[in-house]
């Protein structure tokens, strides 16, 4: 599966390489960056890629998976899973719980994937787009200042956002 | 008493061979340390400056020349700390001139490779800690600035001293970004006359025994071990004596976020994110940060009246 690439790359860069220099700091960029694309990708399907769309589940799942990553690296290598301070961070610093945030809901979705919770939970399934603008406003806060590629980023999850919201709003058939 | 027969006699030959084994041993439990020293600097460039060697009484573990000028922050090129070092090899730092001015008695203009046969260079093994929570050791060298600041003799009413990087379109590709460029160029920074002064205030020419790469501020950058790296300004251009404060590039940026100070404290927080522990280069397991970088004893008496967790 071709999703799994980037962490292939990122353990083959840790361990095999061993040329990432600042550890903690590549796997957050990584499955950070990784999580947030396959996020505004699952919902370009409906749009662009309506071949693929019977492979959403797992697409989002994937997203949850690389979301999870990225948690576990806060949770055992950034706070060295002391849960006191790791609790004291999220609620004292908005970059830290706009990402968790974002974390419980992607969980709450992978939770109710399965075929038969679907059916019933499908309608909540729409938290998706409150998770694409606290991940936005989380991997700007991320960086020190905006750089002309990241601005590069912005602009295209903002193509994806005006187009998915024609969509919504306009109605069908036109 | 049994008797030896000849096989149990070890023959000659073997027995110095085990001999030159043990000795092979022990000398490797000796000479390990400075095995390790040898192979990590197998990829260091030959030296090329003379120096006085600092004894390193911390004990401080030095980051590798790799790590060192492989991961740099040098906005004037890029926000990428890989991408630093590959788009700064074509920087030309032959005939890099520094101008000092302002309110001095002898203002002068000065050829970087003159300032560097003025001043007797020393090593200094400094830890060197990043805002953004990284941290490394640097064995730098250079001369205290406290040399060239008696020489030029400020006069009373300089209270601070400032620095600017070079400005130059041609030799940094963000400074001709115009609007689209990460921070406003020149980068300038400050620091207080007494904090100028101090003993362990560096102007820093080189690193790992030879003069700096490009990638890390050459020819000639300023290291200010006890506040975060964004201090310790790159390349610079000019150093000027001033009556009043001045407003740094990153605390014009976000004045919230980075004061003037910048001291390295565990106990303020950024707005983003926690400053109590850090991450040693080339490590997975993160590290208690220390008040002021572990240099309380040389500068915690400069900050005693002040609150540090409003002057930031």
């Amino acid at each position: 599966m071709l999703l799994l690439i980037p962490l292939i790359y990122l353990v083959l860069e840790l361990f095999i390489f061993q040329t990432a220099i600042d550890p903690i700091k590549y796997i957050y960029t990584v499955t950070g960056a990784t999580a947030i694309t396959i996020l505004f990708f699952t919902t370009t399907l409906s749009l662009w890629f309506k071949k693929l769309i019977k492979y959403r589940r797992m697409i989002g799942l994937f997203a949850f998976f690389y979301a999870f990553l990225h948690m576990c690296n806060f949770f055992i290598l950034d706070v060295n899973a002391d849960l006191l301070f790791a609790f004291k961070e999220t609620i004292d610093k908005p970059f830290i719980y706009l990402g968790m945030i974002s974390f419980l809901l992607l969980f709450f979705m992978a939770a109710t994937s399965t075929k038969k919770r679907f059916r019933k939970y499908r309608k909540y399934h729409k938290v998706l787009y409150i998770v694409l603008v606290l991940t936005t406003i989380h991997f700007v806060m991320a960086q020190k200042s905006l750089s002309v590629s990241q601005y590069g980023y912005l602009s295209i999850m903002f193509v994806i956002a005006f187009f998915k919201i024609k969509k919504i709003l306009l109605p069908k058939g036109t | 008493m049994q008797q030896l027969n000849h096989k149990d006699i070890t023959p000659e030959i073997l027995f110095n061979q085990r001999r030159s084994f043990l000795k092979l041993g022990a000398a490797s439990v000796v000479a390990s340390s400075t095995v390790i020293e040898l192979m990590a600097k197998e990829n260091i460039p030959p030296a090329n400056l003379t120096f006085k060697k600092d004894l390193n009484r911390d004990h401080l573990e030095l980051n590798t020349f790799k790590q060192i000028t492989s991961y740099n922050n040098f906005y004037e090129f890029t926000t990428s700390k890989k991408g630093v070092k590959s788009l700064a090899k074509d920087m030309n730092t032959e005939a890099w001139t520094i101008t000092i001015d302002g309110l001095v008695e002898k203002p002068l203009t000065l050829d970087v490779k003159e300032l560097m046969k003025k001043y007797a260079l020393e090593e200094r093994i400094y830890r060197f800690r990043c805002v953004e929570g990284w941290a490394m050791v640097v064995p730098w060298i250079g001369f205290e600035l406290q040399k060239l600041i008696k020489d030029v003799k400020p006069l009373k009413s300089a209270k601070y001293v400032q620095f600017w990087t070079k400005y130059d379109e041609e030799m940094f590709p963000d400074q001709r970004r115009g609007i689209f460029a990460t921070l406003t160029y020149p980068y300038t920074e400050g620091l207080r006359m007494d904090e100028a002064l101090n003993p362990l205030t560096l102007l820093a020419v080189g690193l790992y025994g030879k003069t700096l790469e490009n990638q890390n501020g050459a020819p000639i950058r300023l290291v200010v071990p006890w506040k975060y790296g964004f201090k310790s300004i790159k390349s610079i251009d000019r150093i000027s004596f001033i009556d009043k404060q001045p407003l740094n590039t990153w605390q014009k940026e976000n004045p919230k976020e980075f004061g003037f100070y910048a001291n390295v404290n565990p106990e303020v927080d950024h707005p983003r994110w926690s400053q109590k522990t850090e991450r040693v280069l080339g490590k997975f397991v993160k590290q208690r940060t220390l008040l002021f970088n572990g240099y309380e004893k040389e500068v915690g008496h400069m900050y005693r009246d002040m609150d540090l967790r409003k002057e930031i």
